[in-house]
């Protein structure tokens, strides 16, 4: 069974001036431990199939089903609840809280579940000793690069202990170096403990690195490359 | 851990928190300072109006209170006021015969009321005797001594050791005329009671009358304010047949201005309040607009929408409660120091007079006042915030976090 099954989605923003088709009778299957690149022009409809997805936005007809479960009559209180415990997102700005220091960031999404201070401190130290960021547990964003901010947001991201995550052009913001040192990581995490990573990205480091690329056009699935295909490709 | 982000938040835009804490203090300053002004001002009426010749409690027959007539005396007078005097919390008891009369000097004359007392009791229960700008207050054994207002003294054109001739009715109907010494002049702060009321010692009036001992009024002072209404209980059920009063019924207007006070004090805080409401409004709106990103962030992560509005709600109450502690402290610390240094406003002493007010002033705010004003500031903080947290929560966070 995928973990993500997209059955011919639409989304119709109908608005007073204009009626946009974002996305057109897609059909997708994700499944678990995929490393996966969604690529596109702009207006090609990626960042409404990660919204859908990730249960930020419902689609207008078709289903979504995450974890087995058919997300897209979910009412929008029921969408917060799934995605607090399924999905981890991570974004292009890093998007901490910057009160809060690295640690307290991770931690934060445990407290939303609920979890003990006890539980939450633990794995917000092991979530980052995993990327690298132990040392700098007790500063906040301000205090680090870019590249480690993104660290956290991955770190974050997981604390949840998700089926997925979302990432939405994470490596944008980022030089070459840390770019590929963020890839790494994320590899890793694949590798090591079979997490799925959706991407939407331009950046060619990302495609590189991804082991399935779906290429959307006009709100549609122009391509579907797997890794071998890429291979015979190039 | 949200309470931690609230305070946190608060100091993310230091200086706009600091001004809108200031605003928050200053405002409560002044209106907790204005409230204890009046309320000074309210207290300093009516301890002068109970110094002056109200007394706590007062016992008249019921016929005197319409009629006001000589013949409306308490029977057993003497007795009920030794009763009274043994009782506990009771400071002094004083006996009063009042008659309605003429003064007339060598150049003028007028009206006034004429009350008969005991002065060794007298002094126990009111102060004038502190108030004298000249003269004693029946000190030597001199027979028809009369200690007036300085007002009185000033339209009868008369001093010290001036004669002056008092008129009233007997208790046979017939015309009495007796002359008097001027012995003590008084100055209280109600120019009217110095124009209108003179004392003589009872037995001289008695002896004018040719009557054996009668009064009309006994006026009793307790030791607290707080002892008053227990006081006041058992005398009524003692001397049910007898009215008795307590200051509030015997001054009725001076319970209206109390009440009055406390009226005013509130709807002065809550004009202010009102005001600050906006100031609120508009900084958390201008927090929100700022965090729309982070908001967009939390409710994708997971965060319920009635999580991220309780914790603006958190975020205001915060700010409120951190400014009105501030203002509660300045406001203690201001009115403390007043309550005894005084406020001295000599310079509209005749103005204040006039009212029956002294002319310096100790602001006093009950404790009870600040509780009172922190729900308010709880409330003012919870209204402000509805708005900019309604706004957050509309929010959509596919967009609001794309939006730089």
């Amino acid at each position: 069974m995928a973990l993500i099954k997209i059955n011919k989605v639409t989304k119709i923003y109908d608005g007073t001036a204009v009626h946009v088709r974002a996305l057109d009778e897609v059909d997708l299957k994700i499944e678990a431990g995929e490393f996966t690149a969604i690529v596109g022009p702009s207006g090609s409809g990626k960042t409404t199939l990660l919204n859908i997805i990730g249960g930020l936005d419902v689609p207008t007809s078709g289903t979504v089903i995450v974890d087995n479960i058919d997300i897209s009559t979910y009412k929008p209180d029921e969408l917060v609840n799934f995605r607090l415990h399924h999905i981890g997102f991570v974004f292009q700005a890093y998007n901490l809280i910057p009160v809060f220091s690295a640690k307290e960031n991770v931690e934060f999404i445990m407290l939303l579940q609920g979890l003990s201070k006890s539980e939450r401190e633990k794995r917000a130290m092991e979530l980052l000793e995993a990327v690298g960021l132990r040392d700098r547990a007790h500063n906040r964003p301000s205090e680090l690069s870019g590249g480690q901010q993104q660290r956290v947001a991955v770190a974050r991201a997981l604390a949840s202990r998700p089926s997925f995550v979302l990432a939405d052009e994470p490596t944008a913001n980022l030089d070459s170096a840390t770019a590929d040192s963020l890839l790494d990581l994320m590899e890793n995490l694949n590798k090591d403990f079979n997490m799925t990573f959706v991407f939407s990205t331009h950046d060619q480091r990302v495609i590189d690195r991804a082991h399935r690329v779906i290429t959307l056009h006009d709100g549609a699935v122009e391509k579907d490359e797997s890794t071998s295909l890429k291979l015979q490709n190039s | 851990m949200i309470l931690s982000l609230a305070w946190r938040n608060i100091w993310r835009n230091k200086r706009r928190s600091l001004i809108i804490i200031a605003a928050i203090a200053v405002g409560l300053l002044c209106g907790l300072f204005a409230s204890a002004v009046m309320l000074g001002m309210g207290d300093s009426l009516i301890n002068t109006t109970i110094d002056r010749d109200l007394g706590h409690i007062q016992i008249h027959t019921k016929s005197f209170e319409d009629n006001k007539l000589l013949t409306d005396t308490i029977p057993s007078a003497e007795m009920i006021l030794s009763e009274i005097k043994a009782q506990q919390y009771v400071t002094g008891a004083s006996a009063r015969l009042i008659i309605e009369g003429m003064i007339s000097s060598a150049t003028s004359s007028g009206g006034v009321r004429i009350t008969g007392i005991v002065p060794d009791d007298e002094i126990n229960v009111t102060t004038i005797h502190n108030k004298l700008i000249t003269g004693s207050y029946f000190e030597s054994e001199e027979t028809n001594q009369i200690v007036l207002g300085y007002k009185l003294a000033e339209n009868l054109g008369i001093r010290e050791r001036s004669r002056v001739v008092l008129s009233f009715q007997g208790l046979d109907g017939s015309i009495i005329y007796g002359a008097f010494r001027v012995t003590g002049i008084f100055r209280t702060e109600s120019t009217m009671f110095d124009r209108s009321t003179v004392f003589i010692r009872e037995d001289d009036l008695l002896t004018l009358l040719d009557s054996r001992p009668i009064y009309h009024e006994l006026a009793v002072r307790v030791n607290s304010v707080q002892n008053v209404d227990s006081i006041y209980a058992g005398l009524q059920s003692s001397y049910g047949y007898l009215s008795v009063k307590n200051w509030k019924e015997l001054a009725p207007e001076l319970k209206l201005m109390d009440e009055m006070m406390g009226m005013m004090m509130n709807i002065f805080l809550g004009v202010i309040l009102f005001a600050l409401l906006f100031g609120i409004t508009n900084t958390m709106l201008m927090t929100v607009l700022e965090r729309v990103r982070e908001f967009g962030v939390l409710m994708a992560i997971g965060m319920k929408r009635r999580r991220v509005f309780f914790m603006i709600i958190l975020e205001t109450i915060v700010l409120s409660f951190f400014g009105g502690i501030v203002g509660m402290i300045m406001a203690s610390i201001t009115i403390a120091y007043f309550s005894v240094a005084g406020i001295d406003l000599s310079a509209f002493a005749a103005g204040l007079s006039e009212f029956g007010l002294e002319a310096v002033l100790y602001p006093v705010l009950p404790i009870y006042f600040y509780a009172s004003i922190t729900i308010m500031i709880l409330l003012t903080a919870v209204f402000s915030a509805v708005y900019p947290a309604i706004k957050a929560i509309r929010l959509k966070p596919a967009t609001a976090i794309r939006t730089f």
